[in-house]
Formats: C-alpha cells, structure tokens, sequence
C-alpha cells in the first residue's frame, strides 16, 4: 500500500516515455553516461534522433550489423561531423513539417577537440539541434587519455604523473563559457546527482530546440578513468556541484542565471578525494586547483549579476 | 563466383532495425554484489530508481525491486537511498549468485 | 527525336553552369564553403535561393567536412541534395566522403579540379580527384561548359536510382572552365522534372524517420562489413551500363550525347590512340583531325567516368591498336605513371600489345597545348612502328 509518508519523487513526472534501451548495454557498473542516455530519452519522447559518435557512448547508441541497443532512430558518424549531420537532418525535418529533435550526443573529446568546429558552426548558425556533451573530462573510450576537458594537474594516461611532469599543465578548456559566447537559443550545465534540474532543462531544451541551437553540458564523471568507486559516483556529481567545482546555471539567449546557488561552498579538496586521479597532487596543486574552481565560478557569477533582471 | 553468403541486411545500405534485433548483454553476470532491500525501511521515494544506471529497478506499487537479469552490482542505489534502505551483498551468499 | 522544348541559350562560365545545373533539379538542402575557383556557384545557388526561384534550405557552413556532412544528413532523411567544392575542399570532406558512399547516400557534387596542397598551388589540376578515387564515390570527368549542366542533370538520375544509391562527383577543370564563359543551352525546368520522373515511380528508399526504430550506420560487424562493402562493390560495376543507359535516355530526350563512360571521336579505323579526358580533350580533338590530313590514324578516347574505372569499353575501344598514349593531369605517387595511365595498364593483357605511353601535363594551370600533343601523337606513330620509345615524359620538363 502507498500511503501518505510514500511520495515518489517528482522526477518520474518529467517522464513522457518509456525505456528505451535494451536492459543490459556494454557500458560500466556505475556508469553516469550510461544513466544520461537512458534519461533524456524519457523527457524527450521518442520523436528523438540520436546523431553519435565514436567514444563511450558509440557501442550503445550505434547498432552492430541490424541489431540496435535501442528503440530510437540515431545516425552514426565520425567526430567531425556530428552537428553538421545534424544540421542536414533538422533542416529537412523542418523543411518537411516533420516533428522531430535531433540530439547530437558526444563526449567531451569531440565536442571540445576534434569535432569543435563543426559545433561552433552548428551553434553560430543557430541550427535547431540539442547539442548534449557528457564530459568525462577525457577520453575515456580509449583509455583515458587528456582531452582540452580534462582539469589542471589531473592525471590521465597522456599526461601521466612522472618523474618530472606530474599531470595536465593546464586547465580544462572552459566550454560551457566558450558556448554561452556563441549566444546561443538556449544552453545549460546539468549533472545526474540533481536529475529534477537536469529534467526541467530538457524539457527547455525540447522547446527551446523548435526555435534555435541548443548546448547541454552535462558533467559525467567516469568511475573507471577517475578512479572512483562505482557507488559512489552520484556522490561526487553532488560533491562537484557543492564545491563549485561544476556550477548548475542556464542562459536563454545568452543571459545566464544559476539554476541552483551553493550556501557556502565546500573547498576543491572535497571534491578530488572521492577519486584518484588528483591523489597526487601536493598543497600547491591543490592550491592551483582551488583558483582555476574560484576564478570560474566569479567569472559565471558576474555574468550572471550583469543579467540580473 | 558462387555466393553462398545469405544477406543480412535488406537493404542496400547498413542499417540496423530493432523490429529485427534487439541487442542485449547479459549485464547481471557482470556483478559481484548484489542490491538487498529492507521493505521495512523503504519509503518508495523512487531514488533507487532514478539513479540507477541500467534503470534495472522495478517498480513494484509500493517499494522497488531489483532486476537481477541486468544489474551490474555498482552499488550506487545502496549508497544514494536515504533511508538506508538497501545493502549490497556478496554473490557468494546467495544460492544463484 | 528530341522531345524536350529548346532551352534558352546564354553565355556564362562553368560555374554559373554548375549553379544552373544544380537550380533546374530542384535540391531541398544545398551546404557548401567557398573555396578557389569553386566560389562562384556557392554564390549563384544563395542567390537563387534568396530570390526565391530554388526552394531549398541553403546551409553556408564552416568548412567543407560541414558541407558533406550537412547534405549527407539531409540525404539521410530523405532529401535530394547538392553540394560543390575544390581541391583541399575536397580533401577536407575526406572521412565524410566515405561515409556517404558508405551510407549509400545519393548525393551529388561538383568538383572543380585543383591541385591539392603540400606544394601549394591555386591552379587547375586533377590532383584532388585522384586523391580521392578509392571513397567509394562514382567520378565523372567532364569536358565543357554545357557538359557540366547536362551531367549534373544525369547524375541525380544515376544516384537516385535504387540500383545504384551512390554519391557522384561531377568534375570539371578548374579555372579552365570554372571561369570561361561558353554559349549553353539551358533546359526548361519542365522539362528536367521529366527527365528525372522516373525517379519518383521507384520504392522510397531508405529515410531516417523520426520515431521509428531503424538506425543510419550500424557498425559492420564481420559478415556485415563484408557483405556492405560487397554491395557497394557491385552497385560501382552497375553504373557502369547505367552511365551509357542515361546517357542514351538524355540525348535522345534533349539531344546531347556524350558517349556514356568514354567517348570515342575516329576510333574505328584508328592505330594509335590518345586517352585523354577533361577540357584538353578538345584540344585532342583538333590534333586528331590535323594529323589526319597527313595520313596518321589517330583516334580519341576521351575518358568521362573514372570510378568506377570503365574497363569493358575501354578494352573494346583500346583493343588491337598499335599504340596508347595517356595524358595525366595529375601525378602518382609511387608509380611512374600518371594515375589514370597506372589504371589502364591494369587492362593490358586484355587490350593486347600495343605500347602504353604516359604522359604527365597540364600540372598547376599549364596549358596541355596543340604542340604538346602533336607530339604526343609523333611518338605514339613512332612505337606503333615497333621503335624505341620512352615510356613516362613530363611534358613541360622537356620544353
């Protein structure tokens, strides 16, 4: 019996579609991306096409001779080309008077690196696209090799800690800021540790998409590559949220506004000690660290006071 | 030539249809503990549900349960329930684990 | 008999031909980038499309991988296509090239040729074509202004067609013919429309629809990748016929012929033989007939589709001659040869004895000239005599 005190929680009302994909997918225990592709579809509806590429997400949302993972329609293509294909197919969705979101679906290798023109162009172009980055910050796929994502000092397989280097020497490319500079119809950062948030912004997303470009952000954080322990994954989602380390904030039409503001803030070191790949990092890495969350975090903030209506 | 290939595409180009082959992994082999709930402490907030990567909890009316045909053992439904309401357990305690 | 009506004739350059072509086939979604000398006909067709006289979506995007990219996705959904571009254009589109003939996406392209970069150079060349002869695209040579028009046209009759579904590649001789302007007889649209009727009578093929549950590039697992590539292996010999069967079903409805995959000009009683394609074939042609006058035989094979490579009509033209000389507009790496020489020879048991001479010429907008192939044809008599000859000359090195 349900009663009073058993109230589902009010994510489930964001839901307009059933399950897409099949129960058992090739993506990792504890896997936050594998969660992202199995809920946007659910707000979205199934009047969604998936344009994928190679990377973590490619062995699910691309099929394997006529069998699929899913029940969507998605087009396969190389990094280069995902919001150009894109493009192709929502002009003449449009053209057509056929309903339909086309989703470009990547990592943040080919958003930020390999396939960051084409998504520049995409979104200068005002194309009516969902563009949605799951950011690993790296690329996962293949190893866990530095991507322009990847934060400062961080170790991965490419910018391994040695003798002399000790991790990236620089920090993450700051892409949801270089996205908010195209203007675009609408854009936002979400992550899974606060899915009500995430759903209202694909339901924006979804609208917004009718009329414009569309960027989501979605900080995806990889158990595998960072070292976390699989249960724990949501928690350092939250974590990374509460110490200012990934800001929840949307702009329509360029103006941005936090969707969600941290009391007080927790120090970078909550975050990075619930994984691995920062574990060596001494007092001034860590110090370096906390200056490129600060120096972030007052930059979104004054943009979003200048907005302020 | 002689082919004796028999096509597995009907069309021209490659393309795949689900009306023909959904693909499924076998993802609760994958798992070395599994998700045991205390209905007792369970509120039925759906949290369970919401966070669970595969989406492998059922919704059961009042409480969920866990799929063990696709759960992958992550444990992040034990951790993220509220209430405490969910251990992980060893596979090796069960008699089918 | 020629049914269609006759089409107003106007003086304009290759490229405002091209623009024209792409116009009277109505495409839904037109992308492209400019790009030396291609420009112009991303110009005309946004021109076209801002008056209102096309009805397509115009995407001028960032760069050429986007302009393949965005016309191979509205392929997908269901769209009639066209895109145009040049050189390290073309280059750049390269993994999406293969995708779209991967994909089996009917889209066509002109291409006007350039030499590709690493010696940079802004002149005209068949380098970028062969650069990308092995993406699974069908390439078509074409000689003359009103032969990009007419082709364009056939072209979408040959990638549409449910036996085919490949994307094709017109191409034309930059700066040669992307600038001159020549008197072409432009069709009524009407009549265009019924030349490609037929299309519209076939089974829809395969769209991306949104909602249901089929996907656009599977990953080709093993039986899968081989029969894929199988496929696009034996539609590339059906275009083959399919080229000489359009060609016949255009002339006679608007009374131009071009000779399918090759055309032959005095041929039949001919022992030596120039194979040649492009805008230098014309030039070819005045040898041909002055050298004539003098009692040589030499005939013309003027090569128009290149991949798929035109073997069986090549061998009937080529076979029993006494002698081959093969005019390259671009190099091979690799091979002394030029590329299309390289390719013949491949067809040398078949053709018989006759000595292959290649010729390089023509490279980076130097002019492939009457004295240039007179001598060619002096050559081609003496090692059809059984005398010494040399087998590779770069032309303009021994000038």
């Amino acid at each position: 019996m349900v009663d009073a005190t058993k109230k589902r929680n009010r994510v489930f009302d964001y839901f307009i579609e059933e399950e897409q994909f099949a129960g058992g997918v090739a993506w990792c225990a504890g896997c936050p991306l594998e969660l992202t592709a199995r809920f946007v579809p659910k707000v979205l509806g199934k009047k969604m096409i998936f344009v994928g590429t190679p990377g973590c997400a490619a062995p699910v949302l691309h099929g394997q001779n006529i069998g699929a993972w899913h029940h969507l329609a998605y087009m396969a293509s190389v990094m280069t080309g995902v919001p150009s294909k894109a493009t192709g197919l929502s002009r003449y969705y449009h053209k057509t008077g056929q309903e339909a979101t086309v989703v470009c679906f990547t990592g943040d290798g080919c958003a930020t690196d390999v396939g960051f023109q084409p998504l520049s162009g995409a979104a200068e172009r005002n194309e009516r696209i969902i563009y949605i980055a799951y950011d690993n910050e790296g690329y996962m796929n293949t190893g866990n090799q530095r991507s322009s994502a990847t934060p400062l000092g961080a170790a991965t397989t490419t910018t391994p800690v040695g003798k002399i280097k000790r991790g990236k020497p620089t920090p993450a490319k700051n892409m949801p800021m270089v996205m908010l500079m195209h203007k675009p119809r609408y854009m936002a950062t979400a992550t899974l540790s606060h899915l009500e948030d995430f759903a209202k912004k694909l339901t924006k997303a979804k609208e917004a998409a009718k009329e414009g470009f569309v960027y989501l952000h979605v900080f995806a954080p990889c158990p595998v590559g960072w070292r976390i322990d699989s249960n724990r994954v949501i928690e350092v989602c939250r974590t990374a949220v509460r110490t200012n380390y990934f800001p929840l904030w949307e702009a329509e039409n360029g103006k941005p506004r936090f969707t969600l503001e941290v009391a007080s803030p927790k120090p970078v070191g909550e975050f990075t000690k619930l994984m691995r790949k920062f574990s060596h990092l001494d007092e001034n890495g860590m110090k370096d660290l906390q200056r490129t969350v600060d120096e972030r975090f007052a930059l979104i903030k004054g943009l979003c006071e200048v907005y302020k209506e | 030539m002689v082919i004796k290939h028999k096509n597995i595409f009907p069309t021209e180009s490659p393309w795949s249809n689900t009306d023909k082959l959904l693909l499924c992994l076998d993802t609760g082999s994958w798992r070395t503990e599994r998700p045991v709930l205390d209905r007792e402490k369970c509120n039925y907030c759906g949290l369970c549900a919401l966070y669970c990567p595969p989406q492998c909890m059922r919704d059961k009316g009042d409480y969920y349960e866990v799929d063990l045909a696709y759960c992958k053992g992550c444990g992040i439904c034990a951790t993220e329930c509220p209430r405490k309401a969910i251990s992980m357990v060893p596979e090796g305690e069960f008699a089918d684990g | 008999m020629v049914s269609a009506q006759k089409g107003q004739v106007r003086v304009i350059t290759g490229n405002a031909v091209g623009a024209y072509g792409a116009l009277l086939c109505r495409p839904e979604v037109v992308a492209a980038y400019p790009i030396t000398p291609q420009s112009e006909i991303a110009e005309q067709i946004a021109q076209f499309v801002n008056n209102g006289e096309l009805d397509a979506e115009y995407v001028e995007v960032e760069g050429e991988n986007s302009a393949m990219n965005v016309v191979l996705g509205a392929s997908v959904a269901g769209a009639r296509v066209f895109t145009a571009t040049s050189s390290y254009g073309l280059v750049f589109m390269y993994d999406a090239l293969q995708e779209t003939s991967g994909y089996r996406a009917p889209v066509v392209m002109v291409n006007a040729n350039r030499e590709t970069p690493g010696i940079h150079a802004v002149s005209s060349g068949q380098q970028d074509m062969v650069s990308t002869r092995d993406t699974g695209w069908v390439q078509i040579i074409v000689e003359n202004d009103q032969e990009i028009l007419d082709q364009i046209i056939m072209s979408y009759r040959l990638a549409e067609d449910n036996n085919i579904l490949l994307p094709v590649m017109v191409n034309y001789d930059g700066f040669y013919l992307s600038y001159l302007a020549e008197a072409v007889e432009i069709p009524l649209i009407e009549d265009v429309d019924a030349f490609l009727a037929p299309l519209k009578k076939q089974t829809p093929r395969q769209k991306l629809v949104p909602g249901v549950n089929i996907g656009c590039g599977t990953h080709g697992i093993e039986m899968g990748y081989v029969e894929a590539r199988y496929k696009h292996c034996q539609a590339m010999e059906r275009v083959k016929p399919k080229v000489d069967e359009i060609d016949k079903a255009f002339g006679d409805y608007f009374g131009r012929y071009y000779g399918g995959q090759i055309e032959e000009y005095r041929t039949d009683d001919a022992d030596i033989i120039i194979l040649a394609s492009g805008s230098a074939t014309g030039t070819v042609r005045t040898v041909v007939d002055s050298k004539r006058e003098k009692g040589i035989k030499v005939g013309l094979v003027k090569l128009r589709l290149f991949r798929p490579f035109p073997a069986e009509r090549l061998i009937e033209a080529l076979q029993g001659k006494k002698a081959i000389g093969v005019i390259d507009r671009s190099v091979g790496f690799g091979w002394k040869y030029g590329p299309i020489c390289t390719e013949l020879r491949a067809l040398s048991r078949e053709i018989g004895t006759a000595p292959i001479l290649s010729y390089i010429d023509g490279l980076a907008n130097l002019d492939i000239t009457i004295p240039h192939i007179e001598r060619v044809v002096d050559e081609l008599d003496t090692a059809a005599k059984g005398k010494p000859y040399q087998e590779v000359t770069w032309i303009p090195m021994e000038e």
